[in-house]
C-alpha cells in the first residue's frame, strides 16, 4: 500500500514534469499541441548521445537536452505555429498533428529504428528501508524533477522574461501595451513547454528506452494529466502527474495491471464531467 | 435553395456520377479500385463526424470509439450468433447511438479541447476493453470475417466493385443526412449553439437535445461505417479499429483539410489525402523506412499553412455567404424551435 | 477582386488534376520481362519498425543469395525482383498487399513480422489466391482452414510451451524441481497466444502458475509487476515482452536483489539491443526462439557483414521463407501463384536458407504449418545469444544458475 503509493510519486512527479511544458504551451499560446510528446523523443535522443559520444550521465545530459530542444521548439514556433495562431482551433490541432507524423517519422530516418538505452550503474541499484524499496533510478529522476519544477517557479516568478509570460498568458494585448514582444514571447513560451517535457525524458531515460515511437506512449498519458491539473495550469500539473502515478500504481492493488489505463481513463472522464476547471485550482 | 442547379451542386452531382461509373472504366479486381473504395469511405467517415465536427463545432477525438463498436457489433453477431451483417451494421448503428448517448452526459457541457479530450479518453477506453475482455471480443489477436466467397446476403462479395457501390451508396447517404441535418430546423439550431450557446439557450434553444440529436446521428452513421470498413477489409483488432491517429484523429483530419462544417470538405478532403497517403506509401516506402509517412506529415503542414480553412475555402460558392448570413439569425429559427 | 474567383477555381483545378495524376500512378504496372517478382510486406515505420526492418533485411539478403546463385533455373536463371511495402498497422495491409498483387503482379507474398497485420493481409491473398509466406505466429493463422497462407514457424502456443517445458527440463537436468511459477505477458496477440501455450504446459506439468498477469504494452513502470512477483514465491519468472518491458523486469529484479531465473519469450530478448540497454547483466539469460545464428553460420556471416550486427530470428525465417518461394518455383517451373502455391503445399525441402529453421527443413501440413520446425532455447554468451537446446540443435550446454547442464 504505502509501497504503491510511493512507487506512484515518484513515477507522477515526473510525469508532472513532462507535461508541465503541454500545460505551459496551452496556457499561453492556447495551442493545443500534438505534437508535444515528440520533443520528449527528441529530448531523449539528445540525452542518449550525449551519454554515447561524451559519457554524460542522462541526468546530467539533461541539461543539454533542455537547451538543445529549446532552441528547436523556438524556431518550430516562430516558422510554423506562429502562422496559425489566428486560424480556427481545428487548424491548429491538425497542423501539430501534421508536426507529429513529420519529427517522428524524421527521427526514425535520422536515428534509425532501434531501441536505445543507456547503461548506468544506478538501474539497478536500490533503497530499502524496511519493508519499501525504492528503485534509484525512480528516486533519481524524481529528483531532477523536483529541482527542474522549483526552477521553473523561480523563474516565472522573479525573472523579467517570467512575467513577460505570464502576462501574455492573462492578456496578450495589455501585455503588448505594457511593452511585452508578444511574439518572441510566444516563441520562448513554446521553446520552455518543450524544453521541459525534453528534460524529462532525459532524466527518464535510465528507466524508459529511446525509439522513434516513444512519445505515442506518452501523449495520451500527458492529456490526462494536463487536465486533470487544469488546462494551462503549470502548478496543476505537476499536482496532476502525481496523481496520475498513483492512480497507476494503486489501481495494479485492486485490478489486473492491464487495467490500470482504464481506472486512468475513467477517472479522467469523471473528473472532466465534474470539474473541467481541474481538479486543482489557481495557479 | 432559390436555384436547384448551384455550381457546388452540380459539382457534388458531377462528382457522383463519375464515382458510380468508375468501376466501368478500371480494372474490376485492381488496386485503383480499392484506393477509390477507401476514399469514398473515409470520405464517408469524415462526413458523419462532420455533422458533429463542423455542424455542432465539437471537435470529437474520439469516433473511432464509434467506428469500432459497428465493427465489432456486427461482426461478433456474425461470428456468434450468425446474424448477416447488413442486420448487424444496424445494430451497431444502435449501439454506437446508446453510447453516444452515455457520452453526452459527462461531456455535454464541455467546450473545445476539453470535450476533443475526453472524447480522446473515450475511445481509449474501449481500446482497453476490447484488448482485455478477450473471451468476448476475441482480445488483441482481432477478428477475421470469415472468407465463404461471394454471399451477397451475408455482405460478402468476390468483386471489390461490389464493395466499391455499397460504399458510394452509403457515402451519398451520409452526404444526404448532413445535407438535411444542416440545412433543417435542426442544422439552425446547432448553428444557433454554434456561435454562441449561452444565447441559443436564453432563446429558448434546448441545447443538450440539440446537440444529443446531432452526436447520435453522427455515432450510428460512423458505426455503420465501421460496419462497412470491417467486412471490407475482413480484419481488424482492438490498436487498429480504436486507434488515435489511424481513424479519430483522420477522420477529423479530413474533414478540416477539406473544409470544416461544409458538405463538399470531407470528400475533397479523402480525395486530396487518401491518395496522397498510398502514393507516398507506394514510390516511397521501399527507398527508405519513414519517408512516405514524413512527406506525408510535411504536405499536410504545408496544407494547412497555406489554406487553414480548407480546401474548401477556394470553392466559388455562394454556400460560403449563406452561412454566414445565418449568423445574426439566431434567434429567428430558434423562435421557431421554441 | 473580380480575379479571385477564377483563381479559387484554378486552385481548385490544380487540385484535382494533381489527384488525377496520383491516381493514374496506379494502373501503371511496373512488372519487368523475366524478372520473377515477390512482395514484401513489413511494419517499415512504427512501433515494429525495428523487427519489420530486420527482417525486410533478411528478405534482401536471400535474394542477393538466391540471384547470385543463378536465380530461378527452371526458369532460364529468371532473377527474384522484391517490392518492399510498409504496413505499420493492420488497417492498412488490405489495400497495401492488394497493390501488390494487382500493381506489381507478385508470384507471391512473404513477410510481416506482427501477427495482426499478417492475418489481415492473409484476408486479401486468400481471396486473390496468391500464397502468403510469413513467419508471424499467432494461432489464428493457420486455424482458419485457409489454403494460400504457409508459415515457417511453429504456433505461438507451442513457443509457449517450448518456452515452459525447455526450461522445467534444463532445471531438472541441474537438479532443481520446480513448482512453482510465474507468468508476465504484454497484452498483444503475440504476448497471450504465448502465455496461453506456457499456462497450458504448466498444467500439463502440474506445475502451479502463482502468477499470471498481462500488462498494457508501452508499461513505463514495472514495479507493481515485479513486487507481485517477489510476493509470489515463483521459481522461475517466464516474461513475454518486447525490449523496454524486457529491460525493465530485469533491472526491476537486480535492483531488488531477485536472483530467480528469467526466460525470456523471444522478441525483445533477443535482438542486439538487449545487449547494448543490460551490459553485463545480458549475460546468461535464457530466451525461446524461432531460429538462431549458429545455426546457418553462412547468411549470418553475411548478414553481419552488411548490416553490422548478429542476425536476429525475424530475418532468418523470412530468409528462409523468400527461399522456400524460390524453391517452389523452382519445382513448379512457374511464376504463376496458384502453380507456386501448389508446390508451396507439397515443397519438401531441406536445403538451402531451409538450414536456418531449426529442424532443418521446411515441408508443410493441409493447415500451411512448417510441421519439421521446433523452437530452440538461446543463451547470451557475451554478445550474441548461442543455442543451448533442445540438444539436436544446441551449440553449446545451458548454464543454470552458473552451473553448466550437461
Amino acid at each position: 500500500m504505502l509501497q504503491a503509493l510511493i512507487d506512484g510519486i515518484l513515477l507522477g512527479g515526473v510525469y508532472g514534469v513532462i507535461a508541465t511544458g503541454l500545460s505551459l504551451v496551452f496556457g499561453v499560446l492556447g495551442v493545443v499541441n500534438f505534437a508535444h510528446a515528440e520533443f520528449l523523443m527528441l529530448g531523449m535522443y539528445v540525452a542518449w548521445f550525449a551519454w554515447r559520444w561524451l559519457g554524460l550521465d542522462p541526468l546530467l545530459g539533461s541539461v543539454l537536452s533542455f537547451v538543445i530542444v529549446f532552441a528547436v521548439g523556438y524556431v518550430v514556433q516562430r516558422t510554423l505555429i506562429e502562422r496559425v495562431l489566428k486560424a480556427p482551433p481545428a487548424a491548429q490541432v491538425f497542423l501539430t498533428v501534421g508536426l507529429l507524423i513529420a519529427i517522428e517519422n524524421a527521427a526514425l530516418m535520422v536515428f534509425g529504428s532501434e531501441f536505445r538505452s543507456v547503461s548506468v550503474p544506478y538501474q539497478v541499484q536500490g533503497y530499502r528501508l524496511g519493508d519499501i524499496f525504492i528503485g534509484a533510478p525512480y528516486l533519481y529522476a524524481f529528483a531532477a524533477a523536483v529541482i527542474l519544477a522549483a526552477a521553473l517557479w523561480l523563474f516565472l516568478e522573479r525573472s523579467w522574461t517570467g512575467r513577460a509570460i505570464r502576462a501574455v498568458a492573462q492578456d496578450a494585448m495589455a501585455a503588448t501595451l505594457v511593452g511585452v514582444d508578444t511574439k518572441r514571447t510566444y516563441g520562448l513560451a513554446f521553446g520552455l513547454g518543450v524544453a521541459l517535457t525534453a528534460f524529462g525524458g532525459a532524466v527518464i531515460l535510465p528507466y524508459i528506452t529511446v525509439s522513434p515511437t516513444v512519445g505515442g506512449q506518452f501523449v495520451v498519458l500527458m492529456f490526462t494529466v494536463v487536465v486533470l491539473g487544469g488546462l494551462g495550469s503549470v502548478a496543476g500539473a505537476l499536482a496532476g502527474g502525481i496523481m496520475v502515478g498513483v492512480v497507476q500504481s494503486m489501481s495494479t492493488l485492486i485490478f489486473p495491471i492491464q487495467l490500470q489505463n482504464l481506472c486512468l481513463f475513467v477517472i479522467f472522464i469523471a473528473v472532466l464531467a465534474l470539474r473541467p476547471q481541474g481538479l486543482i485550482k489557481g495557479a | 435553395m432559390r436555384t436547384l442547379f448551384t455550381p457546388s451542386r452540380a459539382a457534388l452531382l458531377i462528382f457522383f456520377v463519375a464515382a458510380a461509373l468508375l468501376p466501368f472504366f478500371v480494372d474490376p479486381r485492381g488496386h485503383l479500385l480499392r484506393v477509390a473504395a477507401m476514399v469514398l469511405l473515409f470520405a464517408a467517415m469524415a462526413q458523419s463526424w462532420n455533422i458533429v465536427g463542423g455542424l455542432a463545432n465539437q471537435i470529437s477525438l474520439g469516433h473511432a470509439g464509434f467506428f469500432g463498436l459497428g465493427a465489432y457489433t456486427s461482426t461478433l453477431l456474425f461470428l456468434k450468433l450468425g446474424i448477416s451483417p447488413w442486420i448487424g451494421m444496424f445494430a451497431g448503428a444502435v449501439v454506437a447511438g446508446g453510447a453516444a448517448v452515455l457520452l453526452s452526459i459527462p461531456t455535454f457541457r464541455l467546450k473545445g479541447h476539453y470535450f476533443a479530450l475526453a472524447t480522446l479518453a473515450f475511445a481509449e477506453v474501449l481500446r482497453v476493453i476490447a484488448n482485455s475482455w478477450a473471451d468476448f471480443t476475441g482480445g488483441p489477436v482481432g477478428l477475421s470475417i470469415p472468407f465463404m466467397g461471394s454471399q451477397p446476403a451475408y455482405f460478402a462479395f468476390r468483386a471489390v466493385s461490389s464493395y466499391y457501390w455499397v460504399i458510394l451508396g452509403l457515402l451519398a447517404a451520409v452526404c444526404l443526412a448532413f445535407h438535411l441535418l444542416a440545412s433543417g430546423a435542426l442544422g439552425y439550431r446547432l448553428r444557433a449553439v454554434r456561435e454562441n450557446e449561452n444565447a441559443a439557450e436564453v432563446a429558448g434553444v434546448n441545447t443538450f437535445r440539440v446537440k444529443l440529436i446531432a452526436s447520435v446521428i453522427s455515432a450510428a452513421l460512423t458505426a455503420i461505417c465501421g460496419t462497412v470498413f470491417a467486412q471490407f477489409t475482413f480484419f481488424f483488432d482492438p490498436d487498429s479499429i480504436f486507434s488515435l491517429a489511424g481513424l479519430s484523429v483522420r477522420m477529423a483530419m479530413i474533414a478540416i483539410v477539406g473544409g470544416l462544417g461544409t458538405l463538399g470538405g470531407p470528400i475533397l478532403g479523402a480525395l486530396f489525402l487518401i491518395p496522397l497517403e498510398e502514393t507516398a506509401n507506394a514510390f516511397l516506402s521501399s527507398k527508405a523506412a519513414g519517408l512516405s509517412q514524413f512527406v506525408f506529415g510535411v504536405i499536410l503542414i504545408a496544407a494547412i499553412l497555406i489554406q487553414p480553412r480548407g480546401l474548401m475555402a477556394w470553392w466559388p460558392k455562394p454556400r460560403r455567404r449563406r452561412a454566414e448570413a445565418s449568423r445574426p439569425a439566431v434567434a429567428a429559427p430558434a423562435a421557431k424551435g421554441a | 477582386m473580380t480575379s479571385a474567383p477564377l483563381d479559387r477555381r484554378r486552385a481548385a483545378g490544380v487540385m484535382l488534376a494533381a489527384g488525377a495524376v496520383a491516381f493514374s500512378l496506379f494502373a501503371e504496372p511496373v512488372r519487368a520481362a523475366e524478372d520473377v517478382v515477390v512482395g514484401v510486406i513489413q511494419p517499415l515505420s512504427g512501433p515494429n519498425a525495428q523487427f519489420g526492418i530486420g527482417a525486410q533485411r533478411g528478405t534482401e539478403l536471400a535474394a542477393e543469395m538466391i540471384n547470385a546463385a543463378g536465380g530461378i533455373k527452371s526458369l532460364g536463371g529468371a532473377k527474384i525482383k522484391l517490392v518492399a511495402a510498409d504496413v505499420p498497422t493492420p488497417n492498412t495491409a488490405a489495400s497495401t498487399t492488394q497493390r501488390l498483387i494487382s500493381q506489381n503482379g507478385v508470384s507471391a507474398v512473404v513477410g510481416a513480422f506482427v501477427s495482426s497485420t499478417t492475418l489481415a493481409a492473409s484476408e486479401v491473398t486468400e481471396r486473390a489466391q496468391i500464397p502468403l509466406v510469413t513467419f508471424a505466429f499467432a494461432d489464428q493463422i493457420t486455424g482458419r482452414g485457409y489454403d494460400y497462407i504457409f508459415q515457417v514457424s511453429p504456433k505461438g502456443t507451442v513457443f509457449g510451451e517450448a518456452q515452459f517445458d525447455y526450461a522445467t527440463a534444463i532445471a531438472k537436468k541441474a537438479g532443481e524441481k520446480i513448482d512453482k511459477v510465474a507468468i508476465l505477458y504484454e497484452d498483444t496477440a503475440y504476448g497471450t497466444a504465448q502465455a496461453k501455450g506456457l499456462r497450458d504446459a504448466a498444467k500439463k506439468a502440474g506445475v502451479e502458475v502463482v502468477l499470471d498477469e498481462a500488462y498494457p504494452l508501452g508499461i513505463t513502470d514495472v514495479s507493481p509487476l515485479v513486487n507481485k512477483l517477489r510476493a509470489s514465491g515463483a521459481q522461475i519468472a517466464f516474461p513475454v515482452s518486447y525490449l523496454n518491458d524486457s529491460l525493465l523486469i530485469i533491472r526491476a529484479l537486480r535492483q531488488q536483489q531477485i536472483d530467480i531465473p528469467v526466460i525470456g519469450g523471444a522478441a525483445g530478448y533477443i535482438i542486439p539491443d538487449f545487449k547494448k540497454g543490460l551490459g553485463d547483466y545480458a549475460e546468461g539469460v535464457l530466451s525461446v526462439a524461432a531460429a538462431s545464428g549458429d545455426l546457418i553460420p553462412e547468411l549470418a556471416a553475411k548478414y553481419k557483414e552488411k548490416y553490422g550486427s548478429f542476425i536476429t530470428h525475424e530475418a532468418i525465417i523470412h530468409a528462409a521463407a523468400l527461399d522456400a518461394v524460390a524453391q517452389a518455383m523452382e519445382k513448379a517451373k512457374s511464376s504463376d501463384p496458384q502453380k507456386v502455391r501448389d508446390a508451396l503445399a507439397t515443397l519438401d525441402t531441406c536445403t538451402g536458407l531451409a538450414k536456418g529453421v531449426p529442424g532443418g527443413c521446411i515441408k508443410f501440413d493441409k493447415t500451411g504449418l512448417n510441421t519439421s520446425a521446433f523452437p530452440v532455447f538461446v543463451q547470451w554468451r557475451g554478445e550474441e545469444p548461442v543455442t543451448v537446446y533442445p540438444p539436436q540443435a544446441a551449440k553449446a550446454d545451458p548454464i543454470w544458475r552458473g552451473q553448466t547442464v550437461k
